[in-house]
């Protein structure tokens, strides 16, 4: 539950950049709001602008400070430069304001790049990555059209003919051509359309596939770039059109511009505030007697109605939910995405939230560490839930395989015991009946019925010693492996280290483990040696049975292993299978033997 | 006499068919199932089928079914079923659809050659066969205090008990060392304080006996 930090010294050089960008960005927004007070004060570019120095100022400020606060919260995700390079290209666009030839001009130079770096803010928009090929096509061409387009005009343009009358001196004029500057106005202005249209476009479509979380975390930008985008169009419809500029549809388009940074600023603010929350999740959580369900209290702090959570079930080595049923990781390409909480390198608790808080780690991280306790706790009851729930589960296969072994018992009477037994009392009354008129005819049926009966108490004791194997009650586990191995299809080594005799229970465990480990060695494994170890030490019974066959074998597969399974489980003892293909089979289980 | 023998262990039914050949029956086909029952009854037609309830494919009551579908389609084939569990349940569903020519007996019965063939013979010539194992089971079940059964004495339970098996007047008086007239005058005071109707059939009075018996 820890922050990741980076070495000191990035830190301090990313503090110094940090400080010089911030100066940088006061000096250049008070450098700005004299050259509009000296040209007019609410007049700039030749528009009516009322507030207009007020204005400038906090959309340039807004977007630096933005980007600084970006910076500090989330340095791997470049949209902190964004928004500075957003910032100081604002800042760029007001200077041909000035009456200063150099500024003007350099001022003219850098006036459209706000748009490129705009459009590109308003795409990106959290992540600070573009998501498809058009975005990336559509801020090409954009960065193209600002740069080279601007470039081209410009060194063509005279100012006073295509600015106006009171403007300084164009430095990058070549010559004057006016062909070549109506020319471009006619790609810029109706490829400026386009791009707005397209914008609008590619944000639908985001918004229409977007989670409830990641509609939340966009929708102030996603509200102010589409009506950004609309004003543009207005704009660039409005020249297109033959309006004289500049006209009101620009001065729509320049407080429009204002709204970006105002709405990254509100979604920053809106995320301080969801950490706020986390204070009120501590409060809540860490509060006496029961907490109802931290999962509401983690969905409200997160923000995520969705937000499932799942603790640790160390036993089965697998998450499970409040009451002990199972619960699934998502997959990489579902839309969803785990955050582990741990515990001194043990997982206690995993939070299963919508894709979009990604880009808010620093709250999920937050949240994590406030909801620790109250998870904790609750990943004990969940884990005491979830063994109930497996209790319950391997109780019901005990009673049906009590059941399906009754039955067997009765069936194997039925058709062996009993039919002999009826087979020999009928050959008893035909003897009777001869007897006393033909006695050397009732001979033979005599001899009969004794192969017959010597057969149905074969059949008998194999049948009470598969009830119940009477040498481990008699002898004790030693012998009862040792008949076991020599009775065994296969070659069996035996090893044994065991002294005296261990609980009834636990013996007759190991018996069975041993003798189904057997079984399937010979019916499934096309095995042809086994070895077969018990060993007692340190309180541990272990029991391991390896077999040399082709591996393969599941553990839980067949109800053989999953009624071997419950049957450990119910001295507390533990069955695991290891069976590589083509590596042979290692059943292996061990208890408690005290 | 002719008999069929239905059974799917092949030492019983081998074993059951040197026992009648032996007491003089004919035995005319042996079945290892219900369908091959059915087949050979239909092409034999035989006094008497002997059928074990518990045959394959899912070893519970074929053998009970196989012997309903034979009374149905023809009635005059006799039927002995052999069971190696006393189910009075299943005796009671049986002689259900009539007395006339149905037997219920443990296996193990058919050690006693004699008691063997007489059932054969009963169930043949259209009497009933009713194992004395269910019939103890039927007659000696909990009953409330009010029960005319327990106003029976206890030879008039004897009596009755023999007649549920399905023997006359006659086979009962051997039975007991008694006069027949005895047995019959028994008989009147058990349908009196059953309140049975009186019934000059042997065959038809098992069915009463047996119904009441079961219905408590």
């Amino acid at each position: 539950m820890g922050i990741n930090t980076g070495v000191s010294g990035v830190r301090r050089n990313a503090d110094a950049g940090q400080i010089l960008i911030a100066v940088a960005g006061l000096l250049a927004g008070i450098g700005v709001a004299w050259i509009v007070s000296r040209a007019g004060g609410d007049r700039f570019n030749g528009s009516h602008l009322p507030f207009a120095v007020p204005v400038i100022l906090l959309v340039g400020w807004s977007f630096i400070g933005g980007g600084l606060l970006y910076w500090r919260s989330r340095p791997d995700n470049h949209l902190w430069a964004v928004l500075i390079f957003q910032g100081f290209a604002w800042f760029g666009s007001i200077l041909p304001s000035s009456q200063n030839p150099v500024l003007f001009t350099f001022g003219q130079f850098v006036y459209p790049w706000q748009y490129a770096s705009g459009l590109y803010l308003i795409l990106s928009f959290p992540s600070g990555r573009l998501r498809g090929g058009l975005d990336r096509v559509l801020v090409a061409i954009t960065v193209c059209l600002v740069t080279v387009g601007n470039l081209v005009w410009l060194l063509f343009a005279d100012p006073h003919r295509m600015m106006c009358p009171t403007c300084p001196a164009n430095l990058l004029e070549v010559t004057r051509n006016d062909a070549v500057v109506v020319g471009v106005f006619y790609v810029f202005r109706p490829a400026g359309i386009v791009i707005a249209l397209t914008g609008i476009g590619l944000l639908a479509v985001r918004w229409r596939r977007a989670s409830r979380a990641q509609r939340h975390a966009v929708m102030p930008v996603a509200v102010a770039g589409v009506v950004a985008f609309c004003a543009g169009i207005a704009a660039f419809a409005a020249r297109l059109a033959g309006m004289p500029g500049p006209n009101g549809f620009d001065a729509f388009a320049f407080y429009a511009g204002a709204a970006v940074p105002v709405a990254v600023l509100a979604v920053l603010v809106q995320r301080r505030l969801a950490q706020g929350a986390v204070a009120g999740l501590v409060v809540e959580l860490g509060g006496p007697g029961p907490v109802a369900d931290p999962r509401e209290a983690l969905s409200r702090a997160l923000g995520d109605p969705s937000l499932a959570l799942g603790y640790w079930f160390a036993a089965e080595s697998r998450y499970v939910d409040r009451n002990g049923g199972p619960v699934e990781l998502p997959a990489p390409d579902s839309g969803r995405r785990s955050t582990v909480v741990e515990r001194e390198g043990q997982p206690v608790a995993v939070l299963i939230h919508d894709a979009a808080l990604e880009h808010n780690a620093k709250l999920v991280d937050s949240v994590c560490a406030a909801a620790g306790l109250a998870l904790e706790n609750e990943q004990l009851a969940a884990e005491l839930r979830a063994r109930l729930v497996e209790l319950q589960a391997s109780r019901a296969r005990l009673v049906e395989a009590t059941d399906a072994e009754r039955r067997r018992i009765e069936r194997d009477l039925h058709d062996g015991t009993q039919q002999r037994l009826v087979s020999i009392a009928m050959s008893l009354g035909l003897v009777e009946a001869k007897l006393p008129a033909d006695p050397e005819r009732a001979k033979p049926i005599v001899a009969e019925t004794r192969t017959a009966l010597a057969t149905a108490l074969a059949e008998l004791r194999d049948l009470t010693q598969g009830i119940y194997p009477t040498i481990l009650t008699e002898r004790g586990l030693p012998a009862a492996l040792d008949e076991l191995c020599s009775r065994s299809a296969l070659t069996a080594h035996l090893r044994l280290f065991l002294d005296g005799r261990l609980p009834i229970p636990v013996e007759t465990a190991a018996y069975y483990v041993v003798s189904e480990a057997l079984t399937n060695a010979a019916k499934h494994a096309q095995a042809s040696e086994v070895r077969v170890a018990a060993r007692c030490a340190d309180g541990i019974l272990t029991v391991e049975v390896a077999d040399d066959g082709v591996g393969g074998a599941r553990n839980g597969t067949g109800s053989g292993l999953r009624g071997l399974a419950d049957r450990v489980g119910a001295l507390d003892g533990r069955l695991s299978v290891s069976s590589p293909p083509g590596q042979g089979t290692t059943l292996r289980a061990e208890f408690p033997c005290r | 006499m002719q008999i069929v023998v239905a059974d799917d262990a092949v030492i019983l039914r081998e074993g059951l068919a040197r026992l009648l050949r032996e007491a003089g029956f004919e035995v005319a086909g042996l079945a290892a199932d219900a369908g091959e029952l059915l087949e050979l009854v239909e092409r034999v037609h035989p006094d008497v089928a002997i059928v074990d309830i518990r045959m394959p494919p899912t070893h519970t009551d074929e053998g009970l079914q196989a012997a309903k579908a034979i009374r149905e389609r023809w009635p005059d084939v006799g039927i002995l079923v052999l069971s190696q569990h006393v189910h009075a349940g299943y005796a009671v569903e049986l002689l259900s659809a009539g007395t006339d020519g149905v037997g219920y007996l443990l296996k193990e019965r058919v050690s006693d050659l004699d008691e063997l063939a007489s059932s054969v013979h009963r169930v043949g010539a259209g009497g009933s066969v009713l194992d004395p194992a269910v019939v103890s089971q039927l007659v000696g079940r909990r009953r409330e205090a009010d029960d005319p059964v327990k106003r029976l004495t206890e030879r008039e339970r004897e009596v009755l008990a023999l007649m549920a098996e399905g023997r006359s007047n006659k086979a009962i008086a051997e039975r007991l060392f008694v006069s027949e007239y005895t047995v019959e005058k028994h008989v009147g005071n058990i349908f009196t304080t059953l309140r049975l109707p009186v019934s000059p059939d042997d065959h038809r009075r098992v069915l009463a006996v047996v119904a009441y018996l079961n219905a408590q």
